[in-house]
Protein backbone atom coordinates (compact mmCIF):
# COMPACT_ATOMS: atom_id res chain seq x y z
CA UNK A 1 0.00 0.00 0.00
CA UNK A 2 2.85 2.38 0.80
CA UNK A 3 3.74 4.04 -2.05
CA UNK A 4 8.32 4.21 -2.19
CA UNK A 5 8.89 6.39 -5.30
CA UNK A 6 12.07 8.14 -4.60
CA UNK A 7 10.85 11.44 -4.83
CA UNK A 8 8.43 10.80 -2.26
CA UNK A 9 9.59 11.77 1.34
CA UNK A 10 9.36 8.84 3.93
CA UNK A 11 7.37 8.69 6.62
CA UNK A 12 8.64 11.26 9.63
CA UNK A 13 7.01 8.55 12.13
CA UNK A 14 6.97 4.59 12.64
CA UNK A 15 4.59 2.40 14.18
CA UNK A 16 4.97 2.92 18.36
CA UNK A 17 6.10 6.46 17.90
CA UNK A 18 4.15 8.51 20.53
CA UNK A 19 2.97 11.78 18.83
CA UNK A 20 0.58 14.99 19.86
CA UNK A 21 -1.84 16.08 17.39
CA UNK A 22 -1.30 19.96 16.85
CA UNK A 23 -3.12 22.32 18.70
CA UNK A 24 -4.26 24.18 15.74
CA UNK A 25 -6.58 26.24 13.60
CA UNK A 26 -8.43 23.76 11.42
CA UNK A 27 -7.89 23.84 7.43
CA UNK A 28 -10.59 25.24 5.28
CA UNK A 29 -11.28 21.25 4.64
CA UNK A 30 -10.15 19.82 7.84
CA UNK A 31 -9.79 16.47 8.37
CA UNK A 32 -8.40 16.31 12.24
CA UNK A 33 -11.13 16.56 15.27
CA UNK A 34 -11.33 19.16 17.22
CA UNK A 35 -11.35 16.73 20.74
CA UNK A 36 -8.34 15.35 19.56
CA UNK A 37 -6.55 18.30 19.38
CA UNK A 38 -3.57 18.62 22.17
CA UNK A 39 -3.79 15.06 22.97
CA UNK A 40 -1.17 12.26 22.89
CA UNK A 41 -1.20 9.40 21.03
CA UNK A 42 0.19 6.49 19.34
CA UNK A 43 0.82 4.97 16.09
CA UNK A 44 -0.26 2.05 15.27
CA UNK A 45 0.26 1.50 11.54
CA UNK A 46 1.53 3.50 8.43
CA UNK A 47 -1.94 3.44 6.60
CA UNK A 48 -0.03 4.92 3.18
CA UNK A 49 0.22 8.46 1.07
CA UNK A 50 -2.65 9.92 0.20
CA UNK A 51 -3.77 13.15 -2.25
CA UNK A 52 -3.68 16.20 0.56
CA UNK A 53 -7.55 16.52 0.77
CA UNK A 54 -7.23 19.98 1.21
CA UNK A 55 -6.55 20.41 -1.94
CA UNK A 56 -8.73 18.00 -3.55
CA UNK A 57 -11.36 20.12 -1.63
CA UNK A 58 -11.29 23.10 -4.14
CA UNK A 59 -10.96 20.48 -7.48
CA UNK A 60 -6.93 20.60 -7.28
CA UNK A 61 -5.51 17.16 -7.51
CA UNK A 62 -4.47 16.97 -3.99
CA UNK A 63 -0.65 16.63 -4.30
CA UNK A 64 2.15 16.28 -2.92
CA UNK A 65 0.32 13.45 -1.42
CA UNK A 66 0.37 12.98 2.32
CA UNK A 67 1.31 10.26 4.78
CA UNK A 68 -1.45 8.66 6.40
CA UNK A 69 -1.10 7.25 10.05
CA UNK A 70 -3.81 5.16 12.23
CA UNK A 71 -3.13 6.76 15.86
CA UNK A 72 -4.23 5.11 18.75
CA UNK A 73 -5.46 7.78 22.04
CA UNK A 74 -6.71 6.98 25.58
CA UNK A 75 -9.99 7.87 25.99
CA UNK A 76 -9.43 9.11 29.74
CA UNK A 77 -6.46 11.81 27.80
CA UNK A 78 -9.18 12.99 25.70
CA UNK A 79 -12.20 14.01 28.35
CA UNK A 80 -12.11 15.41 31.35
CA UNK A 81 -13.44 13.06 33.96
CA UNK A 82 -13.81 10.13 32.14
CA UNK A 83 -15.60 7.57 33.96
CA UNK A 84 -14.82 4.44 31.58
CA UNK A 85 -11.87 1.75 31.97
CA UNK A 86 -8.22 3.18 31.66
CA UNK A 87 -7.38 0.89 28.42
CA UNK A 88 -10.77 2.03 26.56
CA UNK A 89 -9.44 4.04 23.35
CA UNK A 90 -9.93 5.78 20.40
CA UNK A 91 -8.43 5.57 17.02
CA UNK A 92 -8.12 7.82 14.05
CA UNK A 93 -6.88 8.65 10.73
CA UNK A 94 -4.36 11.34 11.09
CA UNK A 95 -2.15 13.23 8.48
CA UNK A 96 1.20 13.47 9.14
CA UNK A 97 1.50 17.18 9.26
CA UNK A 98 -0.76 17.57 11.82
CA UNK A 99 1.63 15.18 14.26
CA UNK A 100 4.22 15.97 16.12
CA UNK A 101 7.08 13.94 17.84
CA UNK A 102 5.96 13.78 21.83
CA UNK A 103 9.73 14.67 22.60
CA UNK A 104 9.69 18.32 20.82
CA UNK A 105 6.48 18.92 22.77
CA UNK A 106 6.79 17.21 26.22
CA UNK A 107 5.09 20.28 27.53
CA UNK A 108 1.64 19.42 25.51
CA UNK A 109 2.08 16.05 27.53
CA UNK A 110 -0.80 15.50 30.28
CA UNK B 1 -12.29 29.67 14.57
CA UNK B 2 -10.90 26.61 16.42
CA UNK B 3 -13.93 24.38 15.37
CA UNK B 4 -15.69 23.58 12.54
CA UNK B 5 -19.37 23.90 12.37
CA UNK B 6 -19.84 19.55 11.28
CA UNK B 7 -16.82 19.31 14.03
CA UNK B 8 -19.39 18.24 17.22
CA UNK B 9 -17.35 15.23 18.64
CA UNK B 10 -17.92 15.76 22.20
CA UNK B 11 -19.79 18.49 22.25
CA UNK B 12 -22.97 18.09 24.46
CA UNK B 13 -26.29 17.27 22.16
CA UNK B 14 -29.52 16.57 22.48
CA UNK B 15 -31.11 12.48 22.02
CA UNK B 16 -30.19 10.75 19.35
CA UNK B 17 -32.89 8.36 17.49
CA UNK B 18 -30.53 5.62 16.25
CA UNK B 19 -33.87 3.29 15.65
CA UNK B 20 -33.20 2.56 12.08
CA UNK B 21 -35.58 3.71 9.65
CA UNK B 22 -35.88 2.92 5.45
CA UNK B 23 -34.49 5.65 3.19
CA UNK B 24 -37.40 7.88 2.07
CA UNK B 25 -36.94 8.67 -1.92
CA UNK B 26 -36.11 12.13 -1.29
CA UNK B 27 -32.89 10.19 0.04
CA UNK B 28 -32.50 8.02 -2.05
CA UNK B 29 -32.57 10.41 -5.37
CA UNK B 30 -30.04 12.57 -3.55
CA UNK B 31 -27.83 9.67 -3.07
CA UNK B 32 -28.17 8.55 -6.34
CA UNK B 33 -27.03 12.20 -8.17
CA UNK B 34 -24.42 12.39 -5.61
CA UNK B 35 -23.14 8.77 -6.39
CA UNK B 36 -23.45 9.78 -10.36
CA UNK B 37 -21.76 13.02 -10.03
CA UNK B 38 -18.61 12.28 -7.84
CA UNK B 39 -18.40 8.78 -9.99
CA UNK B 40 -15.01 8.30 -12.19
CA UNK B 41 -16.78 8.83 -15.29
CA UNK B 42 -18.51 11.79 -14.71
CA UNK B 43 -16.27 13.21 -12.13
CA UNK B 44 -18.27 16.24 -11.82
CA UNK B 45 -16.63 17.68 -8.41
CA UNK B 46 -14.55 15.50 -5.66
CA UNK B 47 -15.98 13.94 -2.50
CA UNK B 48 -14.07 16.47 -0.83
CA UNK B 49 -15.47 19.44 -1.97
CA UNK B 50 -18.74 17.84 -1.01
CA UNK B 51 -17.75 17.97 2.51
CA UNK B 52 -15.74 21.49 2.39
CA UNK B 53 -19.06 22.98 1.24
CA UNK B 54 -21.30 21.29 3.77
CA UNK B 55 -18.45 22.95 5.98
CA UNK B 56 -19.29 26.14 4.80
CA UNK B 57 -22.67 25.79 5.85
CA UNK B 58 -23.11 28.72 8.98
CA UNK B 59 -24.20 27.03 12.68
CA UNK B 60 -27.83 27.84 12.05
CA UNK B 61 -27.79 26.03 8.59
CA UNK B 62 -25.92 23.55 9.82
CA UNK B 63 -28.12 22.57 12.46
CA UNK B 64 -31.46 22.76 10.44
CA UNK B 65 -30.63 21.32 7.80
CA UNK B 66 -30.89 17.14 7.46
CA UNK B 67 -28.35 15.16 6.52
CA UNK B 68 -29.17 14.48 2.90
CA UNK B 69 -30.59 17.90 2.67
CA UNK B 70 -27.04 19.50 3.23
CA UNK B 71 -26.06 16.99 0.56
CA UNK B 72 -28.25 18.57 -1.56
CA UNK B 73 -27.41 22.10 -1.32
CA UNK B 74 -23.52 21.17 -1.36
CA UNK B 75 -24.34 19.19 -4.79
CA UNK B 76 -26.40 22.69 -5.67
CA UNK B 77 -23.65 25.25 -4.96
CA UNK B 78 -21.12 22.74 -6.37
CA UNK B 79 -22.54 22.71 -9.74
CA UNK B 80 -22.98 26.44 -9.70
CA UNK B 81 -18.74 26.56 -8.65
CA UNK B 82 -17.95 24.19 -11.67
CA UNK B 83 -19.88 25.92 -14.43
CA UNK B 84 -22.32 23.37 -14.81
CA UNK B 85 -25.34 24.64 -14.23
CA UNK B 86 -25.73 28.20 -12.92
CA UNK B 87 -27.99 29.02 -10.98
CA UNK B 88 -30.50 30.86 -13.30
CA UNK B 89 -30.84 27.40 -14.84
CA UNK B 90 -31.60 25.66 -11.88
CA UNK B 91 -33.91 28.55 -10.75
CA UNK B 92 -35.70 27.90 -14.03
CA UNK B 93 -36.11 24.22 -13.70
CA UNK B 94 -37.56 24.62 -10.28
CA UNK B 95 -40.06 27.02 -11.41
CA UNK B 96 -40.82 24.63 -14.35
CA UNK B 97 -41.23 21.70 -12.25
CA UNK B 98 -43.15 23.12 -9.45
CA UNK B 99 -45.49 24.65 -12.52
CA UNK B 100 -45.85 21.45 -13.73
CA UNK B 101 -47.05 20.00 -10.29
CA UNK B 102 -49.97 22.64 -10.31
Amino acid sequence: MTDSHPEFPPPRFGVGDKVVVKNGPPETHCRTPYYLRGVNGQIIELIGRYQNPSLLAFHKPGLPKLWLYRVRFDQYKIWEQYNGANSDSVVADLYEHWLVPVKEHSNVAP
Amino acid sequence: MQRKVNDVGGLPGEHIDSVDHDATFFEKRIDAMLMLLISPKIKAFSIDALRRTIEENTLDDYTKRGYYEKWLYAIRHLLVEQQILSNEEIDQRITTIMQTKG
